[in-house]
């Protein structure tokens, strides 16, 4: 199952699920967290708002993208040079 | 409450635009290929804008700020779990789906599957989704319209289907991507101006914290370190969970968007149009959230019917509204991120937020009733039933079955039989946990068979239709676990239902005959990396 799935996909998973995971336990561990200040702002909107929902996920998109694009380049330079042989 | 020449204005420059882009692409939709699939030639930022506003719809447009004021700030994670399904999907379902290459949402059944009736069986879910869903865009656009207009709610249903029906029969899905992707734009700005107006009155992030706590002192509360959460639904870690996941894998596997991975130009423009999706989505969410949280104050401190006779809160100014244009059942709870737009007094920002909440409704009503056309028409009538209408006049079939569509859902309408968020988190349910994972692990996993495919599309679509049902008839809310209690178990829309889908799939999988080897090739090795 997954045969294949390239492992930046997990990795992009695991930063996914883990930033959810790790701020979600701490909000229902720690009281008031979401309104603890960071950079002058209650910390919520930094880290679920504007992380969480963007930037977070324009950082996986991209790393998914690059690393895909990457290998397939590889790809065809390796299948060129087979070609040539 | 009376109708504003400027807020009129800016809703007409918006039919304006989008008649100009369906006019100057007709000529593009005359044949079957460009009519469904766009001809496959359009490039990423252009399908990312066009993904972004057709996955998102009047459930994020109305129902997430609705969702944030009636529940408070633990819903947010519910939007960081639709954006964070948006990457995955990329390497899950995009690149794979887009170097197969079909036409429509069930050839990959019929084909994976090795039977023309897994389109019968897999269209079952996607039909019951897909009439939810253009219900829910009929409503989103009739509510702006009744924003715009001050019309009766049941004459802005009507103007609400005209406008949604010509613009489908305008073109197939050559102009609809075109709008669609100018619908993305505007989706975005307007919500973006909605949160910097609301930033800009309270004096940033800070300002509007304190305000929203004046009005809602348990906003901001969480499950087990506070008192009182801010809601009875937000009591559970599982209803902050639940909600996460509930649409958090529907950007991989629901046919209105998957359509739209078939209509990039190659894969790795199939993947570049997530990115350019997240990009356009993400900045729509943070200003969803924003004016989701500061509805409740706006309206309470600012809306100019807070002076009728028996309104006292934000609540009873919806009831009151409600009352007064007729607004049908649960809806009139959506019109709260209206109703706090209104409240800033300024004609120039609902123009904005009208234009924006008109594209988004529209765009998907067009996407899924694109889905709904050729599933119904090509798929059902031509490659199961043998008619060859659909292939010799694909124009007119899809046309007659757009007819039916929306005639059907604007009957519903009328009355809407819960808030468009619900709507939207029953239909992702029921499609993610019956179609989702003979789609997924079809990809992927080469044990995956027509056995189990069939099994569980059928079990699951009757388990999650009925536990949603049921919860929402005999506890008063489909987001109590239903053989709970009302007050008891929080699992929002039956979300488990997605997970066990999965398990139960494998294991009729493991327990049944698997597909011949070159099916398995073709349709799951072969669309893998490295293939």
């Amino acid at each position: 199952m997954f045969n294949r799935m390239p492992k930046v996909f997990w990795g992009a998973m695991a930063l996914i699920y883990g930033w959810f995971l790790l701020f979600f336990i701490i909000e229902i561990t720690v009281k008031g967290f979401p309104l603890t200040k960071f950079l002058g702002m209650p910390a919520c909107f930094l880290y679920n708002a504007i992380i969480g929902v963007w930037i977070l996920n324009l950082i996986v998109a991209v790393l998914l993208n690059r690393s895909e694009e990457k290998r397939e380049e590889r790809t065809a330079a390796l299948a060129s040079t087979k070609g040539v042989e | 409450m009376q109708a504003d020449p400027v807020v009129i204005i800016g809703a007409l420059s918006y039919f304006v635009v989008i008649m100009a882009i369906g006019w100057y692409s007709r000529k593009a939709a005359l044949n079957a290929s460009d009519y469904y699939v766009a001809g496959r030639k359009v490039g990423p930022v252009v399908n990312g804008s066009a993904l972004a506003s057709t996955y998102f719809s009047p459930a994020s447009f109305l129902g997430l700020p609705a969702f944030i004021f009636l529940l408070g700030y633990p819903f947010w994670w519910a939007l960081v779990g639709i954006v964070a399904g948006m990457p995955v999907a990329s390497l899950l379902t995009a690149a794979p789906l887009r170097k197969y290459a079909p036409t429509s949402f069930t050839d990959y059944y019929a084909d994976r599957y090795e039977t023309k009736w897994m389109r019968l069986v897999a269209g079952i879910p996607t039909i019951i989704g897909g009439f939810a869903y253009v219900t829910l865009s009929i409503v989103g656009t009739a509510l702006f319209m009744l924003a715009i207009l001050k019309f009766n709610f049941t004459v802005s249903v009507i103007i609400s289907a005209i406008i949604v029906f010509l613009y489908i029969y305008w073109g197939g899905m050559v102009s609809t991507t075109f709008s669609t992707a100018f619908q993305g734009l505007m989706m975005t700005l307007a919500s973006v101006v909605g949160a910097l107006y609301i930033l800009s009155h309270y004096g940033g992030f800070s300002g509007l914290a304190e305000a929203t706590m004046s009005v809602s002192p348990n906003f901001f509360n969480l499950p087990y370190v506070n008192e009182k959460p801010s809601s009875a639904l937000m009591g559970m870690w599982t209803g902050i969970v639940g909600f996460y996941f509930t649409w958090h894998y529907g950007f991989s596997a629901m046919p209105y968007t998957v359509v739209r991975f078939f209509t990039a130009q190659d894969i790795k423009s199939a993947r570049r149009s997530v990115f350019w999706a997240v990009f356009f989505g993400g900045l729509t969410y943070i200003g969803l959230i924003i004016i989701g949280t500061g509805a409740r104050v706006l309206i309470e401190q600012l809306h100019p019917l807070m002076q009728a006779q028996g309104v006292t809160d934000a609540v009873s100014l919806l009831k009151h509204m409600k009352n007064l244009y007729g607004v049908g059942a649960a809806s009139v709870n959506d019109y709260s991120m209206i109703a706090a737009m209104e409240a800033l007094k300024s004609p120039f920002l609902m123009a904005i937020i009208c234009a924006g909440g008109l594209a988004i409704a529209m765009s998907t009503a067009a996407g899924w009733t694109m889905v709904l056309n050729v599933l119904l028409g090509r798929d059902l009538l031509g490659k199961v039933f043998g008619s060859k209408w659909p292939e010799e006049k694909p124009v007119q079939a899809t046309r007659v079955m757009t007819t039916v569509v929306l005639v059907l859902c604007t009957l519903i309408s009328f009355n809407p039989p819960a808030l468009v968020l619900d709507i939207s988190g029953a239909a992702f349910i029921v499609i993610l946990c019956s179609v989702g994972p003979p789609l997924i692990l079809g990809i992927w996993w080469e044990k995956a068979n027509t056995t189990g495919a069939m099994v569980n599309i059928i079990v699951m679509t009757v388990l999650s239709t009925f536990s949603w049902m049921y919860a929402n008839a005999a506890l008063g809310s489909a987001h109590w676990f239903f053989l709970s209690q009302k007050g008891g178990i929080v699992t929002p829309h039956q979300f488990y239902w997605v997970f066990v889908g999965f398990i139960f799939f494998i294991l009729i999988c493991l327990v049944s005959k698997p597909n011949s080897p070159e099916v398995i090739k073709k349709y799951s090795l072969d669309l893998r990396p490295d293939a």
